[in-house]
């Protein structure tokens, strides 16, 4: 082989893996998604406008004119307009509709009964493919009617996407705080204690000193911000163990996540009793919010992006811009890095830590909030374990547990790794208890590639040094 | 270099490709027959739970459903989230035993809304503006009235002081408790001398490590106690541990409740006086039958409760189940 060409090949060779290497994440990400929809290679059954006409027009095919139809769908917005295309094409060609039933596999039934018992002739139902899975109409004794399916992945249909990515945007909202933290070369066990701290106490706050059902607008935003404030300031708290007394931050926040999550307890706890009128302790559950725009953050949408997606984005590009513009993110990394470096060359330490583990507070405290909104309540028992959640969103993301290391855009991904694996596993029906293994050890491959990142740079260096100098042994 | 990555990125989409070769061989045969039965239940790691999951898939499968069973691990985030996936997936019928009864409720109106039909058992969701299709659990008043009627005369004519570990986050526990305190509530009425008094009620998790350290407890506060009612089986295993540790075990005589294998067999054993027993597998059995009738358009009783039976030592030795 002429030695110009093995040289060109190499070098293309180096820089496609050197591409992969640098963006393994997002080469992880896409195979994911392509894994998930393999897996979720499914029948889709069509409830459309455009479906509803095709019936109308095989109905009509099938039976010209003047047979009779029942058109028969589901209660829901979808199904409505699917019946309503029908309706309008049977309609359009003179055909009768004997009847519409907008309801249950019960509904259908009666409808039919009057039916036979008015002496009506009934010729065809036109429905969709679930709806003529139900015994009424499979019993009808007359030609059913129902779009043609057509296979196409599940994970990849909008609302599947949509729920990955919001089902995890709190998650991904706290791993933000977190990918700071650890960028300082510390941690924060007490993000999920946090969470339910703040969605407790925002809950509290509407229901006793804000109007409860009533409550205002402002008053709403004045108690998801005493929540936001309080988790903060738990934050602070950790910040203040790490620095003013050096306390490892495992400690001081292992030590806040336990009082975190009894104050939330207590306070949900406190708040049952005094709605059943003190006497027996209260139970631990959710301190439910009736006010309807309490749930507009966790369950609203934007042009039918969900609004905790929305949240997610508007944050996630921030704290990009903090990191990547600002002097505050160069202080950040430059503490990570070398702490005894940064205090002499002028990096104020004490309080890049202390911002730190507030602003992470913080993110665990908006994370609790859209929870909150999202479940109507707030749960003392929200966000177990998600501190692990989150820990292994910002490892699979990249960034280094030594500290120094790591970037918000990678822990997005990171965040989304882990989302489209947990529901991958979902809907392509993997049993729990082996999703629990799959889960665990992708956390340890992600972890495997981050001990052997540096390897591989020092053996690059080597290897150019190697082949530019002449050999020393 | 080429190997290491080679390797890590085998490992991490080997994780991958497990998952997708799991999920082929149970999705599959989805488009015959009746659709698929998303299942969540509150906590796998309890056999109660396993056993309403295990009779359940073994019933729909007879009558042509596929069944996708998944663990909300008591998280009600968990358990929306597979609400959530269900709905995405297109299922027949969704069944849930709700982690939550209130939180539990906006998943559950994102189900109404799509038309997808939710059963619940064992435990039932009460928020607001919901449509539960169908419920079938277990009469746990009435349960917890002859859990009182165990106590009542495990410590015959002396009565004396009595702990409660509950696992108040359920509500079907709640109601266990109050009907056990109305029994205990009835045997006291005009009653001077040995009279039961309920001295406390501890936090037990419904779960065995739990229960043992808060009976360890209860012990040390309450030195003369005579009975234990355990809210299900595993606290009450645990309660009996501690006694055993504490040497008091031939003092204090245990209820629990569920009638779960490890349960009928320390009652056999006579560690556990009595439960009363509930049939997790004819929730599964009759949540399907109730899911069959719904797409039959047939009627049904919409909210069905399972009386308990109580389960004494005498039960246990005649009991062709414990080996």
């Amino acid at each position: 082989m002429p030695e110009g060409d093995g040289g060109r090949v190499g070098r293309w060779r180096r820089r496609l893996l050197d591409l992969l290497g640098r963006n393994l994440s997002v080469v992880v990400l896409v195979l994911l998604c392509l894994i998930s929809s393999v897996a979720t290679w499914r029948e889709q059954n069509p409830i459309t406008s455009r479906s509803g006409g095709a019936v109308a027009r095989q109905v009509l095919e099938a039976c010209q004119a003047s047979c009779s139809v029942l058109v028969v769908a589901r209660d829901t917005e979808a199904d409505r307009v699917f019946a309503q295309a029908i309706e309008q094409g049977l309609d359009a060609a003179g055909a009768r509709i004997a009847g519409s039933v907008f309801g249950q596999p019960r509904d259908v039934r009666l409808e039919l009964e009057r039916i036979a018992g008015a002496g009506d002739s009934l010729d065809a139902i036109a429905t969709h493919r679930i709806a003529s899975d139900w015994g009424p109409v499979r019993t009808a004794g007359v030609r059913v009617f129902a779009p043609r399916s057509y296979h196409w992945p599940t994970f990849l249909t909008a609302r599947n996407l949509l729920n990955v990515v919001n089902q995890n945007a709190d998650i991904a909202i706290i791993a933000l705080g977190m990918t700071l933290v650890i960028l300082t070369a510390g941690i924060d066990l007490s993000v999920g204690s946090l969470l339910a701290l703040a969605g407790v106490i925002a809950a509290v706050a509407v229901q006793e000193w804000f109007g409860g059902t009533a409550a205002s607008p402002a008053g709403l935003l004045a108690a998801m911000l005493l929540g936001v404030g309080a988790a903060a300031l738990g934050g602070l708290l950790s910040g203040t163990m790490v620095t003013a007394f050096r306390v490892p931050p495992f400690v001081a926040t292992l030590g806040l996540m336990m009082v975190a999550r009894g104050l939330a307890l207590i306070l949900a706890v406190g708040h049952q009793r005094r709605l059943v009128g003190g006497g027996a302790e209260g139970t631990p559950e959710a301190v439910r919010v009736d006010a309807a725009a309490f749930a507009w953050l966790g369950n609203g949408a934007v042009l039918g992006v969900p609004n905790p997606i929305v949240l997610m984005l508007v944050l996630f590009v921030a704290a990009h811009l903090l990191m990547t513009r600002t002097m505050f993110g160069r202080y950040v990394y430059a503490v990570g890095g070398n702490v005894e470096a940064a205090r002499l060359s002028g990096v104020p330490v004490t309080a890049v830590l202390l911002a730190v583990y507030c602003l992470c507070g913080a993110f665990a405290g908006l994370a609790g909030i859209v929870d909150a909104s999202r479940f109507e309540g707030g749960r003392p028992n929200a966000g177990e374990l998600y501190e692990l959640q989150v820990i292994a969103a910002v490892v699979v993301g990249g960034a280094s547990l030594a500290g120094g290391r790591g970037r918000i855009a990678g822990t997005l991904i990171g965040a989304m790794i882990i989302a489209v694996i947990q529901n991958g596993l979902n809907i392509a029906g993997v049993a729990s208890y082996e999703q629990k293994v799959v889960f665990g050890a992708l956390i340890l491959a992600a972890v495997l590639l981050d001990r052997l990142q540096p390897k591989i740079a020092s053996r690059r260096a080597r290897m150019t040094r190697a082949s530019t100098s002449t050999p020393v042994q | 270099m080429k190997r290491a990555l080679a390797a890590t990125v085998a490992v991490a989409f080997g994780c991958a490709l497990g998952a997708c070769a799991g999920g082929t061989d149970g999705g599959e045969s989805g488009s015959i027959a009746r659709g698929t039965i998303g299942y969540s239940a509150m906590t796998l790691k309890n056999p109660f739970f396993k056993i309403i999951a295990d009779s359940l898939t073994a019933e729909a499968e007879r009558h042509g459903f596929d069944v996708v069973v998944t663990d909300a691990e008591r998280d009600v985030n968990r358990q929306s989230q597979q609400v959530d996936n269900f709905l995405a997936s297109g299922v027949a019928a969704i069944v849930l035993n709700p982690v939550d009864r209130i939180a539990i409720g906006p998943a559950v109106r994102r189900a109404n809304e799509a038309g997808v039909p939710v059963f619940t058992s064992d435990l039932q969701a009460v928020a607001e503006g919901v449509e539960i299709a169908g419920h079938v659990g277990t009469d746990n008043y009435q349960g917890g009235l002859l859990a009182g009627e165990a106590m009542i005369e495990a410590l015959g004519e002396a009565g004396g002081e009595v702990l409660v570990l509950h696992f108040k986050q359920a509500n079907s526990c709640v109601l266990r408790v109050d009907g056990f305190r109305h029994a205990i509530g009835e045997y006291n009425r005009d009653r001077t001398e040995g009279r039961i008094e309920i001295v406390a009620e501890l936090e037990g998790g419904g779960l065995r490590d739990e229960g043992y350290r808060a009976m360890a407890d209860g012990i040390q506060a309450y030195p003369d106690l005579a009975g234990v009612f355990a809210i299900n089986d595993p606290s009450a295993l645990g309660a009996r541990t501690a006694l055993e540790q504490a040497g008091r075990a031939d003092q204090v005589r245990i209820v629990g409740f569920d009638g779960e294998i490890a349960g009928r067999e320390a009652i056999r054993d006579g560690e556990i006086y009595a439960d009363p027993i509930q049939y997790p597998d004819r929730m599964g059995v009759m949540t399907v039958q109730n899911i069959v009738r719904y797409l039959d358009g047939e009627d049904f009783e919409r909210v069905h409760l399972i009386p308990t039976e109580l389960y004494r030592q005498a039960d246990a030795e005649q009991d062709p189940t414990l080996d």
